[in-house]
């Protein structure tokens, strides 16, 4: 199980949408995302959805926003976002 | 945490705004073209010609752009679709279109069938426009300022057309109120194209240009403070009969604060990444900033408001490059984001385009530089009407607004392309 962290705050649309879909789709088994952003990312959710993964949306320490994004189904990748997301920053 | 404007689902067919987009630097390129064969329309704004060349660019420019862009959101914002979309669109695009058309040939020859044309075409349009975007907007659950601003925009555009259609008639032979006028000029200028670029600036600077957020106290100041104005010069110049100048103070003072504000945001930007819509921005606010000294000049100096100059820096150097700037996003964005949406759908071969493929920065670069110098030109005319500047700064505007209207065009195209070969369309990016 492992995290990978993705900063888009400095991108400018739609480069976080693409990158971050791309970091998704790359997620092995148990794996999930941490995905860091100044802004709540208005056409992510739909497309994580429409592309098979969960989600939470938070607000972030280092940027306004963080999502954990991971694969619908894996558990294992949803417990360690949960746990990684109720630790809080 | 910010309003979704867009959305893959509830977005309509490109086919939608597309007309608008594609027409809108038609109608300025016939306002050069009608100010290049008659320059004597720069000697003053009452001319019936220099009536008909204002109107080309404010229906059909700005209208034309902000009903496209408008297509796009309604259904978002209602989180419903409009009903047969696609044919009201178009029944819309066409009235406004024709009603542009003949309004201005009507108010330049007189001929009152023409104008009659126009108050019909342009009354069904607008309240119509009127009656989906209030459906919309009521439906919306958000309460973003910037939905707030268009709101806004929308009640002082129906003000505007109302009494624009009353002016109209007027010409016609009937008799109408000469200060109405103005009015209509206050209502068209300040509620409505300057608040409906002030309220999409609040979105679309902080997200694209990766500013920080605009001050709440600028952003909560402004449909009161403008609507307050308005009302007022509304009030004061219907009761003495001549416009009052003194309304317009509060104005210049919003108009003057969000130019700074904006100038400054873009000053700390997160990354100064070459963006051409930055530029086209910074000279919407140096034109705006540009237009408010010389109204108050000519207001604390007892002058009369050097009207023409004022027009061409309002019209032309603010809502031109405000607008253009806008476009350079919009339309790149939603060739992007159909492009992507059919990919996923259908599982296409060819490649999505970036934004930067879709239109290339260094043509929209060679726009703004047409742009600027059109823009410079036009200044020169308004202060120095005579024959050859204003043939050459007619023709300085033409060669922006063709140069405009073939990049909206460019994107639109390779958007189709790409959607009738999609194996094939990986080869057509960057052509």
């Amino acid at each position: 199980v492992s995290e990978r962290t993705l900063d888009v705050s400095e991108l400018e649309p739609p480069e976080p949408l693409v990158l971050t879909i791309e970091a998704a789709e790359a997620l092995a088994e148990g794996d999930w995302l941490r995905m860091l952003h100044r802004r709540d990312p208005c056409l992510l959710p739909e497309n994580l959805r429409r592309r098979g993964f969960d989600f939470f949306l938070r607000a972030g320490s280092r940027t306004a926003v963080e999502v954990f994004i991971w694969r619908a189904g894996d558990e294992t990748a949803r417990l360690a976002a949960q746990a990684a997301m109720e630790r809080r920053p | 945490v910010t309003q979704t404007l867009l959305s893959f689902e509830q977005s309509p067919p490109l086919s939608v705004p597309a007309p608008y987009f594609v027409a809108a630097p038609l109608f300025a390129g016939a306002a050069g073209l009608m100010l290049f064969f008659d320059p004597s329309l720069f000697q003053s704004r009452w001319l019936p010609g220099t009536l008909a060349l204002t109107h080309l660019i404010t229906l059909g420019f700005f209208a034309l752009v902000m009903l496209g862009a408008f297509q796009q959101l309604l259904p978002v914002l209602a989180g419903a679709e409009v009903p047969r979309a696609r044919a009201s669109a178009w029944g819309l695009f066409c009235a406004i279109a024709a009603g542009t058309a003949a309004l201005a040939h009507g108010l330049a020859t007189g001929n009152p069938t023409s104008l009659l044309v126009a108050i019909g075409s342009l009354g069904i349009g607008f309240a119509a426009f009127a009656t989906l975007a209030a459906w919309a907007l009521f439906r919306s659950p958000s309460r973003h300022p910037t939905i707030r601003a268009m709101g806004a925009a929308v009640a002082a555009l129906v003000v505007t057309a109302g009494l624009g259609l009353a002016l109209a008639w007027g010409h016609t032979g009937a008799g109408v109120p000469r200060q109405w006028t103005d009015l209509h000029l206050a209502w068209g200028a300040v509620g409505w194209i300057a608040l409906l670029v002030m309220g999409v600036a609040w979105q679309v600077v902080p997200m694209f240009q990766l500013t920080p957020d605009y001050p709440r106290a600028l952003v909560r100041a402004t449909v009161p403070g403008l609507a307050a104005a308005l009302l007022l010069f509304s009030a004061l110049t219907g009761a003495e009969g001549e416009p009052a100048r003194w309304p317009g103070l509060p104005v210049a003072l919003m108009l003057a604060w969000f130019a700074l504000v904006t100038l400054a945001l873009q000053q700390a930007r997160r990354r100064r990444l070459p963006d051409v819509t930055v530029h086209f921005w910074r000279l919407a606010m140096g034109a705006l900033l540009a237009a408010v000294m010389v109204w108050a000049g000519a207001a604390a100096f007892g002058a009369a408001t050097p009207a023409l100059l004022l027009g061409v820096l309002f019209l032309t150097g603010f809502g031109i490059s405000a607008v253009s700037g806008m476009l350079y996003k919009i339309v790149p964005f939603l060739v992007w984001l159909h492009l992507n949406n059919l990919k996923f759908a259908t599982g296409a071969a060819f490649t999505v385009p970036t934004m930067k493929q879709v239109i290339p920065e260094v043509r929209a670069r060679w726009q703004f530089r047409a742009h600027l110098f059109a823009l410079c030109l036009m200044v020169g005319a308004a202060l120095d009407p005579s024959e050859i500047m204003t043939r050459i700064a007619s023709a300085g505007f033409m060669v922006s607004a063709a140069l405009l209207g073939f990049n909206l065009w460019s994107a639109l195209a390779l958007y189709g392309r790409l959607r009738r070969q999609p194996a094939a369309g990986a080869e057509a990016i960057g052509t």
